[in-house]
């Protein structure tokens, strides 16, 4: 080969490989369908139902795209000197699941934790009453006393905490909690 | 400035002076007298032409030995009779190289005058050789290398920090720190500056992986048998938009070109006692005899670890493996070089499962516990959460050299790189988690191409001109809204001319860039329809350079460079909690490029027995990217998220880097290595988070005498001083920088010669005292402790050494 026959190759290799360059750039890049299914805790019910009878209360906070954008968070106002029967309810709204059931099937990775802040710390208390394998609480179920007395404002902070390595003793927290609420609560005398 | 090897420089020219005959003082006037007048002439000088033929010892011819300028980057290889011929030379007095495997490398000094200029060369034998270039060849080459700031990291001493991450393995340079994801990620910071603003070039193709994150470590394997240069600083005109803060440069070794030589080759093994890191490597080449000019190389590698230990604990799930593979296939003939070369890296690593967090409260309780939560046994297990990679390279290059001196090549390079991210949360519901699928997962694949022209030398000036291009796409497999899928094409054209004249050498180049970007991102960040956005980007680039060797043995290059980044697509887009930090960051749409322009200066020395280079530099930026924390945290289902903005402001970053070492005597040598930097926010008035902190390494070198087998035995101390960084924002981080600390490494090296074949022992123990210490640059310093003392046995075989 001369010399300019090797350029010519050289050249000719050059515009071959800029069509492949742009010839790969031409389909439509519109997201597949899988994208976006990650699971996430969309919606948290908590229904309390007086345990000496009458009409049970529902809290619902809710964020339907997950990232607190749309956050809304309902108050809850519980009855003075009423001990209240509650559970919890989980909902992953952008894939339609109800993570309930499966916290349930998984209860020893995962435990609630309820606690009362602000004013009402000294008034309410929350006792978890149900349990999984290794008797340990679970708080899918659980109790809510509320003391009699005078009205007061605070909070119910509700921490779903997940156990994925660390091993669950039921008295401490993981880091990695799933859920992390505050319930505005006010009591009614 | 060594005061003393000053004067001793000094005294030297007089008695050299002194000594010369009337005639040689007379000839050298002359000389002198010559190069001014060509210097300040404006009339065109003939050109000359050095020939000469290359000889072993006993007087055979020897063929295929490089001829090499190293001033002039230009050379030749002596044909089979021996000859070569490097021609259009100007008048001036050049250092030429004489090299070839298996024999010393010969430097010579040749004075090119008004006729064609003959030399001869007779090359020794060397007993032990390596396939590399030699180390004499290094004092002009670290001299003349570069106007800016740049360090090369030779193939022997990249054989003493075998078997660990690129960013670890360029730590040690000045100017360079890591940025560190516990211990099985690392990647490297060059002047407080990395990831998107850091150009990896890997066999002459710019790495395109997922670069955007601080927990996404260069794909690249740590024993390819390459030559590593980092650029320091501004970059941008021979490598492109990005190469704003440096390039670190991986260039695959020559291929072998001798028929008559047998299989060469290496195999390297190491073993680490801290993670029982295991790592082996075996590279095969060979030229063939039976097609002419066809010579090609194999290499693969395995790396297996488990868990790192800190002093105290093991960090659970640190574990890793990683397997790499890479073909390279030559071809030459008259002036066509042709290379084509093919690799494959894997790897899957576990990341710190107690760096998982859930939201902000999490992580402050995390901190103030000061340890992990739970720190299992050592195990090898690699569990969720993890990363698994893989990134495919496949380049061709061509590359035609014209007997008027000028060059063409011609590259293409195809990239595939595949990324996915285990979440340690699995999904809830149990058939969704039977498929075991990753939370993230983003493939990008890209072609790029680029084709330069190096011109015939004209007069005193040497240049390239050059065009390129890449057309890229990512697809997100699973979620939408971290990263978005898009398209992207980017185009360059590039002109760089040098003009060099005896010991002076200027630079000047420009770039003209072009970015297309297509993304399809979420129209409200996590929700709503996938929308179409597209953003296009052009800006120009340039440099101004010049290096004066104005001694033997010292030379000073400055530089002044602009160079500019189009905002990268998770910069634009990004929208969502990152895990492990806790931060919801929210991207800008509407940024718009960043521009540095910055100045440096670099003093090189090399002289018999002292070495020094040092570096000073300014960078400002032009609409600096980076998180901006928003005073109002983000509340979820999940917890509250401190949120940060993608934002821009004006930033500077200043700075000095040098390393220096002494021959005390011929068996000892210290030496230095000096690194700070200072990043500030100039609109904030604040410093500029996530700087390197200042350090000094400090390393004392025995030689001690061949006995027995052992052939060049050596012993190194070093002692390596981290400040705290006392420089960050207020209000952008969770916990202060942690504390300086101080380590000390120790290590013993030596050839064993066994039989014909030298095997290379190196034995060292890092974090010799295991100190209890955080880095301020390691992501996971809220969690856990950085790794204990590791003893390290380090071998390498050559194959076919006799």
């Amino acid at each position: 080969m001369t010399n300019i026959d090797n350029y010519r190759t050289l050249v000719l290799a050059f515009v071959v490989a800029i069509g492949l360059v742009f010839a790969s750039g031409c389909d439509s890049e519109d997201p597949g369908d899988d994208a976006g299914e990650s699971e996430l805790i969309t919606r948290v019910t908590l229904t309390l139902t007086p345990s000496g009878g009458g009409t049970a209360l529902t809290a619902v906070a809710s964020d339907p795209d997950g990232d607190g954008a749309n956050l809304t968070i309902d108050n809850l106002t519980l009855a003075a000197g009423t001990t209240y029967n509650g559970t919890i309810q989980l909902l992953d709204g952008i894939n339609n699941e109800d993570i309930t059931a499966e916290v349930e099937q998984e209860s020893d990775a995962h435990q609630f934790w309820y606690t009362a802040e602000g004013g009402i710390a000294s008034r309410v208390s929350v006792a978890i009453t149900d349990t999984d394998e290794n008797s340990l609480p679970v708080g899918l179920e659980f109790t809510v006393t509320v003391s009699a007395g005078a009205a007061a404002t605070g909070t119910l902070n509700v921490v779903l905490s997940h156990y994925d390595n660390v091993v669950k003793n039921g008295t401490t927290r993981s880091d990695e909690s799933d859920i992390d609420i505050d319930f505005p609560v006010t009591i009614a005398p | 400035m060594d005061r003393v090897s000053a004067v001793r420089v000094a005294i030297r020219g007089i008695t050299l002076w002194l000594d010369m005959s009337p005639t040689s003082r007379l000839l050298l006037l002359r000389v002198v007298f010559a190069l001014v007048a060509t210097a300040t002439s404006f009339s065109t000088v003939r050109s000359q032409t050095l020939w000469g033929v290359t000889r072993s010892t006993d007087g055979t011819s020897l063929p295929g030995v490089n001829v090499f300028i190293p001033g002039l980057q230009r050379g030749a290889v002596s044909d089979s009779d021996g000859r070569y011929e490097i021609s259009h030379l100007e008048p001036g007095t050049y250092r030429v190289q004489f090299s070839f495997v298996g024999f010393r490398t010969q430097i010579r000094e040749v004075t090119v005058g008004e006729a064609d200029v003959k030399v001869d060369a007779r090359l020794e034998e060397d007993p032990i050789w390596t396939d590399e270039v030699l180390v004499e060849t290094k004092k002009t080459d670290a001299l003349t290398l570069d106007s800016r700031s740049v360090s090369v990291l030779e193939s022997r001493r990249l054989d003493e920090v075998r078997g660990q991450t690129l960013g670890e393995t360029l730590e040690h340079l000045p100017g360079l720190a890591t940025l560190q994801t516990g211990p099985s990620i690392s990647k490297p910071i060059v002047r407080g500056l990395h990831s998107q603003r850091v150009l990896v070039l890997n066999a002459g193709v710019a790495q395109e992986g997922q670069q955007w994150g601080g927990e996404h470590a260069p794909e690249i394997d740590p024993f390819a048998p390459v030559r590593i240069e980092v650029v320091k600083g501004v970059a941008g005109v021979e490598y492109g938009a990005g190469a704003i803060g440096g390039v670190i440069r991986l260039e695959p070794l020559e291929l072998p070109d001798d028929p008559s030589r047998p299989f060469s080759g290496t195999f390297a093994g190491n073993a680490f006692s801290n993670n029982y890191q295991g790592a082996a490597s075996l590279y095969l080449q060979h030229a063939s005899s039976r097609l002419p000019g066809v010579s090609w190389r194999v290499q693969g590698s395995l790396r297996r670890a488990g868990d790192a230990r800190a002093p105290d604990y093991a960090i659970t799930n640190s574990a890793f493996e990683e397997q790499n593979a890479a073909v390279t296939l030559g071809y030459r003939k008259a002036g066509l070089d042709l290379m084509g070369h093919v690799s494959h890296f894997g790897t899957e690593l576990g990341i710190f499962s107690g760096a998982h967090i859930g939201n902000r409260d999490d992580l402050l309780r995390a901190i103030e516990r000061g340890e992990p939560l739970v720190t299992p046994d050592f195990s090898f297990d690699i569990d969720a959460p993890k990363q698994r990679i893989s990134h495919e390279l496949a380049t061709l290059r061509g590359t035609y050299s014209f007997d008027s001196g000028a060059k063409l090549t011609t590259q293409y390079g195809f990239q595939y790189n595949h990324r996915q991210e285990f979440d340690a949360h699995r999904p809830y519901n149990d058939s969704l988690a039977a498929l075991n699928r990753p939370a993230f997962e983003l493939t990008l694949a890209s072609h790029s191409i680029e084709s330069t022209f190096h011109h015939r030398p004209v007069g005193n000036l040497l240049g390239v001109v050059g065009i390129s291009g890449m057309a890229q796409t990512n697809r997100n497999g699973r979620t939408g809204f971290l990263i978005p899928n898009f398209r992207a094409f980017t185009g360059g054209i590039f002109a760089r001319e040098t003009w060099l004249r005896n010991e002076v050498q200027l630079d000047v180049g420009t770039r003209l860039d072009y970015r297309w970007v297509r993304a399809w991102p979420r129209e409200n960040g996590a929700s709503g329809d996938f929308v179409r956005r597209v953003n296009s980007y052009v800006n120009v680039s340039g440099v101004v350079g010049g290096l004066w060797h104005f001694s033997d043995s010292w030379s000073i290059g400055g530089n002044l460079g602009s160079s500019w980044r189009p905002p990268s697509v998770n910069e634009l887009y990004n929208y969502g909690v990152h895990h492990g930090t806790a931060q919801f960051e929210i991207g800008d749409p509407d940024l718009s490029s960043e521009r540095s322009t910055g100045i440096d200066a670099t003093l090189r020395h090399s002289g018999t027995s002292t070495r020094l280079e040092a570096s000073v530099y300014a960078t400002y930026f032009d609409g600096f990217i980076y998180l901006f924390p928003d005073p109002e945290p983000r509340v979820t289902i999940r917890g509250t998220f401190p949120t940060f903005f993608y934002a821009q402001s004006d930033a500077r970053l200043t700075g000095f880097d040098a390393s220096a070492e002494v021959d005390l005597s011929r068996l000892f040598t210290t030496g230095v290595v000096v690194s700070v930097v200072r990043g500030d926010n100039l609109e904030t008035n604040e410093p500029l988070v996530q700087m390197p902190a200042d350090r000094l390494r400090l390393v004392g070198h025995v030689n001690i005498p061949s006995f027995g087998i052992a052939r060049d035995p050596h012993f190194e101390a070093e002692w390596v001083l981290t400040a705290r960084q006392t420089r960050y924002p207020a209000n952008a981080d969770y916990a202060d920088p942690p504390a300086g600390y101080r380590l000390l490494n120790l290590s013993i090296a030596a050839d064993l010669q066994a039989g014909n074949t030298p095997i290379h022992l190196h034995a060292s123990v890092q974090n010799a005292l295991n100190v209890t210490y955080r880095d301020y640059l390691s992501r996971f310093r809220y969690f856990v402790d950085d790794p204990g003392r590791s003893f390290v046995l380090r071998m390498s075989v050559p194959i076919g050494a006799s």
